[in-house]
């Protein structure tokens, strides 16, 4: 190796992949390169695709063509009923049930997350008047599909780069919102089969470890959480579609007046003459914007509406109003549990004694309690 | 002495005097629905008295289920603390705990300028001008800081909005900050105050000549205002159907709303009442 190369591994100590691009600038001199000039960028993200509009190749085709079938109401409300009868939307998993097998809860549990929708967001008081934005997040009809145990997931596509380099963990794949079977194709519906429930809208996959396994057709409700935990919910941002330069990446433009002319909303330059003397691939520049998948981390639940099974967070999420959200415990270490959360999920009681309705954090002034003197 | 608290949307008073006037205010009850049950529907009126439990009508943010939970929780608040009817133009005074002030509670009475919000962002600006100066205080409805809200008096301008006042003269803005609750004649109809307002000479914050406003005096501008204002304007909408229809909840939605927290309302309107009268019988 050529003393210039032997520098320059002694003083860059990165790690190259495939896709980092590193800028060796010949104008400087070797010592001056890794320690003071850092002119090696690297742009990991330039060449992955950020977003598709089609499911991955390994996901079952899921709707169904529509089909103008001709048949009269009477018998489109048989068809109905039958449906109704023969998938029960009610899961016979009871509490009692899991008592055989119910695993000791410890820190390093991971306990399966919740499908939910973002309704809307409300705003609440806390206890000395401070205003709080709360996003209301709906808890859909979640059941548990299928569980796939460590090493099965470890073999997957999926699971092989997740659990790369670190021991393998468990999946549960959830559904939600139940939906007439019509609309899906019989590849998607048999999915279902095993389980006997209504085939779901949407599916999500969830890693949990193997003490936090949930058998299939059990419930996840709102009270799987507790009021005062931090949770992280997982969204796709809102689609601002194709956008310029100014909004999308937040460049400042050019002079609104005093003679530019059409300069306004452009981004100006994209690159020197010298260095590489071309576009360097990350530049800014317009194009799709949003849609994409992201995490909102550590938010805390400020009340859980049982009967309804809506839960409010502090904060904001990611999406638009009505969008499909997934909620996990946080991942956050200082913001974890300290003692057991209702583990591996929550039942309500036997005797048939109804929970709390609405349960407040300690901090939020309840609406119907007396106003506030300062 | 009773007369004077008795509240036009009370059915159980009303029943006694039937007028022409009066018919509308009373709660209607609907031949049957299929199931056989007769539906309370509301008077028409609370739209008006009660527009902040309509939802924003941006179709892409509305979820029938936030709006139900969101309504719940304001009458829970109503229920605490009395949030009278009132509209642009009444003059009303609020009282707000404050850590800041001597007493810890501050109030402050002006007339209200506009208001708006839905559900429990609903909020009123009010105005009044202190010490020579314009002072303008916007209150959250819902705010768990509020202690009391008075409605001084009760009465509805020729405008919805009354932003104009800012570029008015001071006193249509004064008013006394000691001011007692002026009691109502007739208790069935809102008076609309026909008044006139005197703007003070140009500039102004806004361009009021392209405003349509009805409760302002003539502005005495030239000519090329007007005719600018002219050119600027869009006659059209007030055809426009669609426009309309966006900018507000259809009227089933409305009746199915409010039939929901009509009784809800009253049974509130009622305990107030016994509560007043057993406080007054008391000091008797």
């Amino acid at each position: 190796m050529s003393t210039l190369g032997l520098l320059r591994t002694l003083f860059n100590p990165k790690i190259v992949t495939p896709n980092a691009i590193q800028l060796q600038s010949l104008n400087r001199s070797p010592f001056l390169v890794g320690l003071f000039f850092n002119h090696e960028q690297v742009r990991t993200m330039s060449r992955v695709k950020r977003r598709t509009t089609h499911p991955p190749y390994w996901h079952v085709l899921k709707n169904n063509q529509r089909q103008d079938e001709k048949i009269s109401s009477d018998n489109l409300r048989f068809v109905r009923e039958v449906i109704q009868d023969k998938y029960k939307n009610k899961s016979p998993i009871k509490g009692s049930d899991l008592d055989i097998e119910k695993k000791e809860w410890d820190p390093k549990t991971k306990r399966s997350g919740v499908i939910a929708r973002n309704i809307g967001v409300q705003h609440m008081w806390e206890k000395d008047g401070k205003k709080v934005v709360c996003t209301v997040l709906h808890v859909l009809d979640n059941h548990v599909i299928r569980y796939v145990p460590p090493e099965e997931y470890a073999k997957s596509i999926i699971g092989a780069k997740v659990f790369r380099n670190r021991k393998p963990l468990g999946c549960l794949v959830v559904g939600a919102e139940a939906a007439n079977p019509d609309r899906f194709t019989r590849q998607y519906c048999s999915l279902f089969n095993e389980v006997g429930l209504l085939p779901k809208k949407r599916l999500a996959r969830f890693i949990v470890t193997p003490n936090a396994v949930l058998p299939p057709c059990t419930p996840l409700t709102a009270g799987h959480f507790v009021v005062g935990q931090a949770v992280d919910v997982y969204g796709k941002t809102i689609d601002y579609g194709f956008q310029g330069v100014v909004k999308r990446w937040g460049f400042k433009g050019g002079p609104a007046s005093h003679g530019a002319t059409k300069f306004h909303r452009r981004g100006g330059t994209i690159g020197t003459g010298r260095d590489k003397a071309r576009v360097w691939p990350g530049q800014k520049m317009p194009g799709h914007m949003g849609s994409e998948r992201r995490f909102c981390r550590g938010l805390k639940i400020v009340r859980i509406n049982m009967k309804y099974n809506v839960i409010y967070v502090k904060g904001t999420v990611p999406g638009p109003t009505n969008s499909i959200v997934q909620i996990f415990d946080t991942v956050l270490p200082r913001r974890k549990f300290t003692e057991a959360p209702p583990h591996p999920t929550y039942f309500p009681p036997e005797d048939g004694t109804l929970p709390q309705e609405d349960i407040w954090d300690s901090s939020l002034h309840v609406f119907g309690s007396p106003s506030i003197s300062v | 002495m009773r007369q004077l608290f008795a509240n036009r949307t009370s059915s159980i008073l009303l029943q006694e005097k039937c007028d022409e006037a009066d018919e509308k205010s009373v709660s209607k009850q609907k031949p049957g629905d299929e199931s056989g049950n007769t539906v309370v529907v509301a008077p028409p009126e609370f739209r008006f008295m009660y527009p902040e439990f309509l939802p924003d009508p941006a179709m892409e943010r509305r979820n029938r289920l936030k709006e139900k939970l969101e309504r719940i929780d304001m009458l829970q608040r109503r229920s605490v603390v009395e949030i009278p009817e009132f509209y642009t133009g009444s003059v009303m005074a609020v009282t707000v705990a404050d850590a800041n002030s001597p007493n810890k509670f501050a109030r402050f009475v002006g007339i209200c300028i506009q208001r708006g919000g839905s559900g429990l962002r609903a909020w009123f600006i009010l105005r009044n001008v202190v010490d020579k100066q314009g002072v303008e205080i916007l209150y959250e409805m819902y705010c768990p800081l509020i202690q009391k809200i008075e409605v001084l008096r009760l009465e509805r301008r020729l405008d919805e909005s009354l932003l104009y006042l800012r570029d008015a003269l001071p006193e249509y803005s004064t008013f006394p900050l000691d001011m007692e609750p002026e009691r109502r004649l007739n208790n069935s109809v809102v008076p609309i105050n026909p008044l006139k307002v005197k703007l003070r000479p140009r500039p102004w914050l806004e361009r009021w000549e392209r405003q349509n406003l009805q409760g302002v005096e003539d502005l005495n501008l030239p000519q090329r205002f007007y005719d600018k204002a002219e050119k600027v304007a869009k006659p059209w909408e007030k055809y426009d159907l669609m426009l309309q229809y966006r900018k507000t909840i259809p009227a089933e939605e409305q009746e199915k709303i409010f039939s929901d927290v009509h009784s809800q309302l009253q049974q509130q309107e009622f305990k107030r009442k016994m509560r007043r009268r057993r406080g007054t019988d008391n000091e008797q």
